[in-house]
C-alpha cells in the first residue's frame, strides 16, 4: 500500500505544483486541476496498476484523495487475485 | 430521398447509443434523418436520409470522425439519479400541436415559437416564482442584460472550443458606403438574400448568448468580490439543427439564470439549497420528473470525452428532467458547479485573493412551462396555483 502511494504521491505532484498533499486531502477541492485531470488520473491508475477501472468504480470518492486512490487499486488488485504490494 | 448506409469502421456498443444520437445532426446538414443499424448489441452502421445522392466516403469519414473523436473514447459512468418525484399525472397527448391547433402558439420558423396567453401568464408564473426563491433563499441581485454577447466574451468563457456547433454570430453589412451600393446591386439582381451576401459582412464582434451566465461573468470581470448572488433572465440562442423540436427544443428560448460565487463551500452549498428548492416546487406543483448527473453537449473538441468524464464523475452538472410523456423526459434545468474555471477566465478574485469558485442554474422557462402542460393541461381551472 506504501508503494501505491508513493506513486500515486509521483503522478500528483507536477498538477499540484509540488505542494505537500495530504493523504485525505480531497484533491479536487483545492482548485488547482484542469477538466481532464480526472481523465489522466483514472488512465494513470490503469496503467501504471495495470487494472482496470470499472464504470462502477468511476465514481469521485474512489479518486478524491491519495488514500481513497490507494485503497481502490488495493481493491482491484485484490479482486483480481493479485496482493497489493 | 435517398437512404444511405454508413458502415462504421469499428462497431460501436450500443451503449454509446444515445451519445451518437445527439451528435449525427451535426455531423453534416445534409442528414435530414438517420436510424443506428444495430447487430448483437453492436452499432455496425448508420442508415441516412438524404434530400439526394451524396458522397458516401466523405459522409462515412465525417460520421467515422465523430465516432472516434467524441463517442468511442468515452467512459460511460453509471446512470446517477440524485432525486425523484412522486407525481404520477395523467399525461396530455400531442400537445404542442393543440397548441398550435387553438392558436395559443405559432411555428415562426425552425425553433422559434411565438406564445400567447395564458402561456405567457404560466410562464411568467413559473418565472417569479423561481426568481422569488433566488431573492429570498439566497440574497440575489437582479440584472438584465442585452440581447448581444461580445464574441470575445464566448471565447473567454471557452464556448468556441467546447460548443462550436450550436454558435450563432450576428452580422451586418461592413460599414462603407461602397459595400452598400455594391450589395444593394446584387440583391437586386439576385432577387434575394443568399449566402453572398456575407462576403459583404467583415465583423463578427459580436454573437447572440447562447446562456445569461456568460453576461454575468463578463459584468463582473477584473473585480474582487464577496459572497454573493446574481440573476437574470433573457433570451438564448443555440444552434440545435434538426434536434429542434415543438418547445422541448428551441433555437431561440428564454432562460432564467441564478450565478453564485464566493468561497467553494458557499457556492456548493448555494446550489444544493437552490436544488432542494426547485424539487419541493416541482413537488409541490405535482410534476412528475428527476433529477440526473448530466454533461454537457460538448463537440468535435480534442478533449470532448475528457471534458464529459470530468463532469459526470465530479458531478460538476445535475439536470432536472421532467416527463412530458410517460417515458420521455426533457431537461428543464441544470445545476452547475464550475469551479475557479470562470473567475480564472474572467479574472475575479475572491476574499481570499484566490480565483473565485462560481456556480450556476439555469431554468429554460418554455421547456418548464412544456413539461407543466403535458402533466397538467390547457384547463387553467385544473393548474395548481403559483
Amino acid at each position: 500500500m506504501e508503494e501505491h502511494k508513493e506513486k500515486i504521491k509521483a503522478f500528483l505532484s507536477p498538477f499540484f505544483h509540488n505542494r505537500q498533499l495530504g493523504e485525505d486531502e480531497d484533491i479536487f477541492a483545492l482548485g488547482v486541476v484542469n477538466s481532464l485531470f480526472a481523465m489522466q488520473l483514472v488512465l494513470f491508475v490503469e496503467k501504471e496498476f495495470r487494472v482496470t477501472v470499472e464504470n462502477d468504480d468511476l465514481d469521485f470518492e474512489n479518486f478524491k484523495s491519495i488514500n481513497a486512490i490507494a485503497q481502490l487499486v488495493a481493491r482491484k488488485l485484490n479482486s483480481d487475485g493479485r496482493l497489493p504490494a | 430521398m435517398t437512404v444511405s448506409r454508413i458502415s462504421l469502421q469499428q462497431p460501436l456498443s450500443k451503449t454509446y447509443a444515445e451519445e451518437l444520437e445527439r451528435r449525427l445532426f451535426f455531423v453534416s446538414a445534409d442528414i435530414l434523418d438517420f436510424e443506428l443499424v444495430v447487430e448483437a448489441d453492436q452499432i455496425q452502421a448508420v442508415n441516412v436520409t438524404t434530400s439526394g445522392a451524396i458522397n458516401e466516403t466523405q459522409l462515412a469519414d465525417k460520421v467515422n470522425f465523430i465516432v472516434a473523436n467524441d463517442v468511442a473514447t468515452q467512459k460511460l459512468l453509471p446512470h446517477k439519479v440524485i432525486w425523484q418525484s412522486e407525481g404520477r399525472p395523467d399525461y396530455q397527448p400531442n400537445l404542442f400541436a393543440r397548441l398550435l391547433e387553438k392558436d395559443l402558439a405559432f411555428q415562426a420558423a425552425e425553433g422559434q415559437v411565438s406564445l400567447s396567453e395564458p402561456l405567457l401568464q404560466l410562464m411568467d408564473g413559473l418565472d417569479a416564482r423561481l426568481k422569488q426563491m433566488a431573492v429570498s433563499l439566497l440574497g440575489a441581485r437582479e440584472y438584465r442584460y442585452p440581447t448581444l454577447i461580445p464574441t470575445r466574451v464566448l471565447q473567454e468563457c471557452g464556448y468556441l472550443d467546447s460548443f462550436p456547433h450550436m454558435l450563432m454570430f450576428t452580422t451586418r453589412l461592413h460599414n462603407d458606403v461602397d459595400t452598400y451600393r455594391a450589395f444593394t446591386a446584387e440583391y437586386q439582381a439576385q432577387g434575394g438574400v443568399g449566402s453572398f451576401a456575407l462576403s459583404y459582412c467583415q465583423n463578427t464582434d459580436y454573437c447572440l448568448p447562447p446562456t445569461m451566465c456568460y453576461h454575468t461573468y463578463h459584468q463582473l470581470r477584473n473585480r474582487q468580490l464577496g459572497d454573493q448572488v446574481v440573476t437574470s433572465r433573457g433570451k438564448s440562442f443555440r444552434f440545435e439543427s434538426k434536434y429542434e423540436r415543438s418547445l422541448e427544443r428551441l433555437w431561440d428560448f428564454t432562460i432564467r439564470e441564478i450565478v453564485f460565487m464566493g468561497s467553494r463551500d458557499y457556492v456548493l452549498d448555494c446550489r444544493q439549497r437552490f436544488m432542494q428548492a426547485a424539487f419541493a416546487f416541482m413537488e409541490e406543483l405535482g410534476i412528475a420528473g428527476h433529477c440526473e448527473v448530466a454533461s454537457d453537449p460538448f463537440f468535435c473538441n480534442l478533449d470532448t470525452a475528457a471534458k464529459i468524464f470530468s463532469q459526470k464523475m465530479l458531478e460538476l452538472k445535475y439536470e432536472l428532467r421532467l416527463n412530458v410523456e410517460p417515458e420521455h423526459t426533457i431537461a428543464v434545468a441544470s445545476f452547475n458547479f464550475h469551479d475557479q474555471f470562470f473567475g480564472e477566465r474572467f479574472h475575479i478574485k475572491g476574499e481570499d485573493d484566490d480565483w473565485i469558485r462560481m456556480g450556476c442554474v439555469g431554468f429554460g422557462l418554455e421547456r418548464l412551462m412544456f413539461a407543466f402542460l403535458c402533466q397538467h393541461g390547457l384547463d387553467e381551472q385544473q393548474w395548481p396555483s403559483l
